[in-house]
């Protein structure tokens, strides 16, 4: 049987559809992922940001080295009148 | 004045020295510019400071010197003197690359930087602009698109970053003058790796009109030479309030070249304790040589110097993804993969810890001010370590090894991440030079070049020549 040629809508969304298999994303998971891992591929998710296969470690341990400067920010208590100061007068 | 000066000679003179020949009639800029491109040509294959020479925009401005002296024209205090830019900083008619491979598409820069002008206008002649880590965020000096800049003391090693370029090229006698920037340390850390003399002003003073960003509330510009009188004659040039950056404070310019003889006599000087405290034996022969040199017997302690160093990390990483969301969503295959992992990272930090960093800020500025109630300037070291090999990934602090490419700037973090002030001064040790930063308060860079200049009169700070 001869098959009938796809309309353009369909053409399209078959390309699209080849194009998101060939891609080489990581696939997620969740069950095997560290904690760090799923919050680095949920985050690029929602940012938009394409991780492709292998990048997650890299990133992963990026964000984990922020997050514990992170932290030793966090801990230090402030006043809650303290303005804070993103450009500033030295 | 220079004696039948040989093109050994030109290249190892002092940007004051040549401009004094040029104002004088008895060099041409013309002559200094083909000495320095013959210069650039012959020596940049090693350094590869270099990644676009203005041969044909040079030789004009060169021209136009020497015919402004035949018809009696006054010239400006760097008149001949040949500069070049980090290549973040606009050029009229080159794309701003600023170390990466996407802005290589940009158009064309319709307009020189502010700071460009500004030394144009005191008589420099631009020569090319200079190798950088990718975007500015970078301490090693390497960059995967252009090549690592290699360090003229001993090309195995790294420059330091991000400025790499900037400190080869002055350091390796390509040019008197660099233009830099600094958002954590990337003017003092090439400084220290490449045995120079380097000046971040304070936030706010020098335009960054016509630069490419990485961190808007950090980010500073400021010069580079093998001499602290060029680095204030420079830095003279630059001064002055421009609109075009939302940051640059408007200000009256202080000139500190008249004021570098004065000295560091009755100045209150202290060394940083604590975390400023060296671990490495380079850093701490530095330290204290200079400590000894300038007579300075007190310490003092930064409070919370480690948790301002984690504040500018968080921000820079913040702010840095930021700046770069777009491109990290249509281009991030085209980064230099160390530098766009850090920049993922950076974009998924929680903002509510990026403003508490912020809040954290405003506190460490005031407890910094209260200090400089006590002393005029602090010193301490500016890199943990001299020049690692490039592609080395660790050095050993302490009792810890720690990664390269984010810890060489641990002691510069800290201080510009509230402004202040800082002339990195080079400790000739052997066999690689060290720097040491000279803290003062804002808007004193004055006091901090007087250090600096002192030092140097005594023989313990020189940009030593290499031996390569």
């Amino acid at each position: 049987m001869q098959r009938k040629p796809l309309g353009k809508s369909k053409r399209r969304r078959a390309k699209a559809t080849r194009k998101l298999r060939s891609r080489p994303l990581r696939r997620i998971s969740s069950r095997h992922l560290h904690s760090i891992d799923r919050l680095v591929e949920a985050s690029a998710q929602a940012l938009g940001i394409p991780l492709e296969h292998g990048w997650t470690e890299g990133v992963a341990f990026n964000l984990q080295l922020i997050l514990r400067h992170a932290k030793l920010v966090d801990e230090f208590q402030l006043a809650d009148d303290i303005e804070p100061a993103p450009v500033f007068y030295a | 004045m220079l004696d039948a000066p040989t093109p050994d000679d030109l290249t190892w003179s002092t940007a004051g020295d040549l401009a004094a020949e040029v104002t004088a009639g008895r060099l041409k800029a013309l002559e200094i510019v083909e000495v320095t491109l013959a210069r650039i040509r012959a020596r940049d294959l090693l350094l590869n400071s270099f990644t676009a020479v203005t041969e044909q925009r040079a030789r004009e401005r060169a021209l136009a010197l020497d015919e402004s002296r035949a018809s009696g024209k006054l010239l400006g205090p760097l008149a001949g003197v040949p500069f070049a830019v980090k290549n973040l900083f606009d050029i009229a008619g080159l794309p701003t690359i600023a170390g990466s491979k996407i802005n290589r598409e940009k158009e064309p820069a319709r307009r020189d930087a502010s700071l460009i002008e500004r030394l144009e206008h005191a008589g420099a002649v631009l020569v090319g602009a200079l190798n950088m880590g990718e975007y500015a965020y970078d301490f090693t000096g390497e960059n995967i698109h252009d090549g690592p800049s290699r360090n003229p003391h001993d090309f195995k090693r790294m420059t330091g970053g991000s400025s790499g370029g900037s400190g080869g090229a002055v350091a390796g006698g390509l040019v008197p003058l660099a233009l830099g920037s600094d958002t954590n340390g990337s003017i003092r850390v090439p400084s220290s790796c490449c045995g120079i003399f380097g000046l971040k002003p304070t936030y706010g003073r020098l335009s960054r009109a016509r630069t490419f960003p990485l961190v808007a509330s950090l980010d500073h510009v400021g010069p580079m030479a093998r001499s602290v009188e060029d680095l204030a004659l420079t830095y003279d040039a630059l001064q002055g309030f421009d609109p075009d950056d939302p940051a640059c404070v408007n200000r009256t310019a202080q000139p500190v070249t008249p004021l570098l003889r004065r000295g560091a006599t009755g100045l209150r000087i202290a060394v940083a304790g604590g975390y400023f405290k060296p671990r490495g034996a380079e850093a701490l022969q530095a330290i204290d040589r200079v400590a000894v040199a300038l007579g300075v017997d007190r310490d003092i302690d930064i409070p919370q110097a480690e948790r301002a160093r984690s504040a500018a990390f968080l921000i820079t990483a913040s702010e840095g993804a930021s700046l770069h969301l777009d491109r990290l969503r249509g281009r991030a295959r085209d980064y230099d993969p160390a530098v766009r992992d850090r920049l993922i990272a950076g974009a998924m930090v929680p903002a509510s810890l990026v403003v508490k960093a912020h809040k954290f800020r405003r506190w460490y500025r005031q407890e910094m001010l209260k200090l400089f109630a006590d002393v005029d300037a602090i010193l301490a070291p500016a890199t943990p370590c001299a020049a690692p090999l490039i592609g080395q990934q660790t050095f050993i602090f302490g009792d810890q090894e720690l990664p390269v490419r984010a810890n060489l700037g641990i002691y510069t973090q800290p201080i510009s991440f509230v402004g202040l002030p800082v002339v990195a001064a080079p400790i000739p040790l052997s066999p690689l030079p060290i720097a040491v930063q000279i803290i003062a308060a804002p808007w004193r860079e004055d006091i901090a070049l007087r250090v600096a200049h002192t030092l140097e009169a005594g023989g313990i700070a020189a940009a030593a020549r290499p031996t390569t």
